[in-house]
């Protein structure tokens, strides 16, 4: 609830105290940051009346004297520039300007300068800066995510800006926590400890009296990892609700666009799929294929019981009560037309591209041994007609990551043969993924065979066999998250910031994954705070991943570095 | 939760640069500010804050004395207004309802038809305030794509939320005083029977009354309690009589109003609900409706019926004319 609340709470401030009519004016990324955690009816109740972007109500010219203006902005340059033409010209009656994260002087005095109405009643910084989609997990929804990807020295002020916005994020969710973190990160990403050093001079140096909050005994902790010690997590396919959806299909700040998959009714076009907002979904999104099946059933059960007995109207008191219960019908009635929707969707697709067969082999590949059997597994579904190339390409991926160093001949022999299958396949999309990803750059211990206790875990569960072939694989997030509350954290692979240090262990962690999180981590972490084991971990990253954006970013970094080496 | 206040600074700067800033105030900037409702702009500057205490719907220019005023809200807000007003005025009298609900339940010597009729009286006058609110809300819909249509749309959805959640609220106390008032008369007469032929032996059906062997003083007990239940039953006719053609016709009052503002009404946790779709959204409705619109607008001009309307208005007075003609010269 924490990320959440802490985003509504903040908005509500906003709005409490100004009376009157109001429009509030957001920008393309402070409409997703309130859309999340506010909806439409909570702001009418609080007579906001006028929901508009920044940018385009600038062009519009009519004067709306009694409705007052309450504008939440990230303070960039676009939008201070946007702001200094409404304030010149101003056409509200009072403006209101909060900003969700520190303005610079230079800012405010440029503010200052275009104020010549006095329309400005307040300047504040409320500090909400990221994308609460669920209780424990934010995203910054950066576009340019691929950056992480590239050395430093390709776009400068490219990634300037990538870290830059990354900082932001992070502090606003320890000002919105009220807390001042101990900063840790993965020895072997340069990223990860560039924006270690960036968000501790922030911290410390830079606004230190901002973020002086009062202190616990224990500081909590803030541990930057790379998305790239842990690249088998997103190409994987997906069996638990709420990760399935977004790898079949795509959620998009808690939105689902059906729109492509044809011949809906126009309000099952685009759904939304929030845990906060709709029971159903919090208490299934962490379950498996199998068993939302079942509780969709039951479900709709349910339903067809209530809707006979609505039918069944003879009475005056049978219609009297249809009245009343009518706006909860209608209620439950798009909530199973949209989960029934959802789940025949994926049916269909799972069914097109025979994702139980592949998934069985992407799982084997992930979690048990066999560089032999792989192999030919591997083959065997790369001269299958009916496996599609996305699911080629996973399937070769997740056997180099893993058999990098065995056999290079037959390695080399799964790269011809995609690249002789998938014409749109890009060479050396692999190569470019072992290069960023392989086994030298990678700090944990992925698939559990670097130590001996790992290897002996690995033995012991493969004897006693698992529940579910299909969502056997636990992400690496998992361990990580283990060895934080067991205070075995490796200072070797994961050093503090400067002379930060930690005496004990933590109880409030934020994990934030350079280039991205995905559903899986998510469930991993919601499970583990469920769990009660003292700890509370709280998760974000700057995108949410499934396995396409994955790969667009990984061709994107590819494309660039390419260039780049051409022009050098 | 974090925050920092940056007005004072910001304050600190604007002021020293109006100083700073040569004084070319003169001319109007009233002009790229003016009111839409038309009358004169008025503009009063003030560095007060405003944190007055909350109240619903007040529009900004009417009220604050130290406020920020330029020109007047466009005349909708008074409807709006209005409707706030009659919601309020019909929230009020719901809570009057209530306590003579419970009066009307608890055990009285009186009959009870004061009471009836004070509910009847409330319960119509809610009624009415609701149908009234909803027709002027039909009202506030806006003709013509702008923003201030989008504003009177909101508006209406947020009147519109208000009014059903009354409507059902008022069906709810309706029904649960029905239930209670039946409940309760025939508990009254269990206790009294029951009552009566304790004192007697066990209980027997009717067939058998009179095979009983009562004392006097049992029987004219028992007659007495029969009349009473009579009498009982002849009453809850009668309140059902009149209040049961009232109830039904109220009922389908509220249902024809519930279905009506449905239409308004967002239901939350939809896509409609969430404030980026929304937005989205407005840019292409405001389209279509203009464009709606414009063929609404050719199809009119174009009307056959005017046509043929007009023809024959022309007919008639030709004829007319020739009628009088006729009779003149002959």
């Amino acid at each position: 609830m924490v990320l959440v609340s802490a985003a509504r709470d903040y908005v509500n401030r906003m709005l409490q105290d100004i009376s009157g009519m109001k429009v509030l004016i957001l920008d393309s990324q402070t409409v997703s940051i309130v859309s999340v955690v506010y909806s439409q009816s909570e702001l009418l109740q609080k007579e906001v009346f006028l929901v508009e972007l920044v940018d385009s109500i600038s062009k519009s010219k009519e004067s709306m004297s009694h409705l007052k203006a309450v504008y939440f902005l990230r303070p960039t340059l676009e939008n201070i520039q946007h702001l200094r033409r409404q304030l010149a010209n101003p056409r509200f009656g009072e403006s209101h300007l909060f900003f969700s994260n520190m303005l610079k002087d230079t800012q405010i005095h440029i503010l200052a300068d275009s104020d010549e109405q006095e329309v400005v009643q307040q300047v504040q910084e409320y500090y909400a800066d990221f994308v609460a989609i669920d209780p424990y997990h934010f995203t910054l929804n950066i576009p340019s995510n691929h950056m992480y990807m590239l050395p430093a020295v390709v776009d400068p002020p490219g990634l300037q800006q990538f870290c830059d916005r990354i900082v932001d994020g992070i502090s606003t969710v320890f000002l919105a926590l009220k807390r001042r973190p101990v900063i840790r990160y993965q020895r072997t990403s340069d990223i990860a400890k560039r924006i270690a050093q960036e968000t501790s001079k922030l911290m410390y140096q830079q606004e230190s009296g901002l973020f002086d909050f009062r202190r616990t005994e224990i500081s909590p902790l803030l541990l930057i990892v790379d998305r790239r010690d842990d690249p088998v997590t997103p190409l994987l396919n997906q069996w638990t609700y709420q990760a399935m959806v977004h790898e079949l299909i795509g959620i998009h700040d808690n939105k689902v666009d059906l729109s492509s998959t044809g011949k809906l009714p126009k309000d099952q076009q685009e759904v939304v799929l929030s845990s906060e907002q709709d029971a159903f979904f919090k208490a299934n999104m962490y379950e498996n294929f199998g068993d939302i099946g079942m509780s969709i059933k039951r479900m709709v059960d349910d339903f067809q019981q209530v809707a006979k007995s609505n039918q069944n109207i003879q009475t005056i008191e049978d219609m009297a009560k249809f009245v009343d219960s009518y706006p909860e019908y209608r209620k439950m009635h798009g909530n199973v037309s949209k989960h029934v929707t959802l789940v025949t969707e994926m049916s269909k697709i799972v069914g097109e591209r025979r994702l139980m067969l592949i998934s069985e082999r992407e799982q084997d590949l992930a979690c048990n041994g066999g560089q032999v059997a792989a192999f030919e597994a591997v083959t065997n579904l790369l001269n299958n007609e009916s496996v599609s190339d996305i699911d080629r390409l996973h399937l070769v991926m997740l056997y180099a990551l893993r058999y990098e160093k065995e056999s290079p001949v037959q390695l080399m022999q799964l790269f011809n043969k995609l690249a002789s299958q998938s014409p749109k396949y890009k060479p050396g999309l692999v190569q470019f993924l072992l290069k960023q990803a392989g086994v030298d750059k990678r700090t944990g211990d992925l698939y559990g065979n670097r130590d001996l206790l790992n290897i002996a875990r690995n033995m012991a569960r493969g004897l006693k066999g698992v529940e579910n072939v299909y969502t056997q694989h636990q992400p690496l997030l998992f361990q990580t998250m283990e060895s934080i509350i067991k205070g075995r954290l490796r200072d070797v692979d994961y050093p503090f910031v400067g002379n930060h240090f930690q005496q004990g262990r933590p109880q409030d962690v934020v994990i934030f994954i350079v280039g991205g999180t995905t559903y899986e981590e998510s469930r991993s972490v919601a499970l583990q705070n469920a769990s009660n084991s003292g700890t509370r971990f709280i998760l974000g990253g700057s995108v949410v991943l499934n396995s396409k954006r994955f790969l667009k970013d990984l061709e994107e970094a590819q494309r660039i570095a390419k260039y780049s080496t051409n022009v050098v | 939760m974090a925050t920092r206040n940056r007005t004072l600074i910001f304050r600190k700067y604007r002021d020293a640069l109006k100083s700073v800033r040569v004084p070319t105030s003169s001319s109007p900037s009233t002009s790229s500010v003016g009111g839409v409702g038309g009358g004169g702009p008025v503009i009063e500057l003030a560095s007060t804050s405003l944190l007055n205490p909350n109240r619903k719907y007040a529009p900004l220019s009417t009220e604050d004395p130290g406020a920020f005023t330029v020109g007047l809200p466009p005349a909708w807000v008074d409807v709006s207004e209005e409707i706030a007003a009659n919601v309020q005025r019909a929230r009020m009298k719901m809570v009057e309802l209530a306590k003579a609900h419970a009066k009307a339940l608890m055990p009285s010597f009186g009959d009870g038809k004061e009471d009836q009729r004070t509910i009847e009286g409330l319960t119509q006058e809610i009624t009415g305030l609701l149908r009234k609110s909803e027709k002027q809300l039909k009202r506030l819909a806006a003709a013509g794509p702008s923003e201030d249509s989008n504003v009177r749309k909101n508006v209406q959805r947020s009147l519109a939320t208000d009014l059903q959640n009354l409507s059902m609220e008022l069906r709810k106390k309706q029904s649960t005083y029905l239930k209670r008032l039946r409940q309760q008369n025939e508990g009254q007469d269990g206790d009294d029977l029951e009552m009566n032929l304790n004192g007697g032996r066990s209980i027997i059906d009717d067939d058998n009354l009179d095979d009983m062997v009562f004392n006097e003083h049992q029987m004219a007990k028992l007659k007495k309690s029969e009349a009473f239940t009579v009498e009982r039953e002849r009453e809850i006719q009668q309140a059902s009589k009149c209040s049961w053609p009232f109830v039904v016709e109220s009922v389908n009052e509220l249902a024809q109003i519930m279905k009506d503002l449905s239409v308004l009404v967002i239901d939350q946790g939809t896509i409609v609900d969430r404030i980026d779709y929304n937005i989205q959204n407005v840019a292409t409705t405001v389209e279509e409706g203009l464009k709606q619109l414009q063929k609404a607008e050719r199809t009119q001009k174009r009307g056959g019926m005017v046509m043929c309307a007009t023809v024959l208005v022309i007919m008639c007075a030709v004829m007319l004319i020739l009628l009088i003609l006729k009779t003149i010269l002959f």
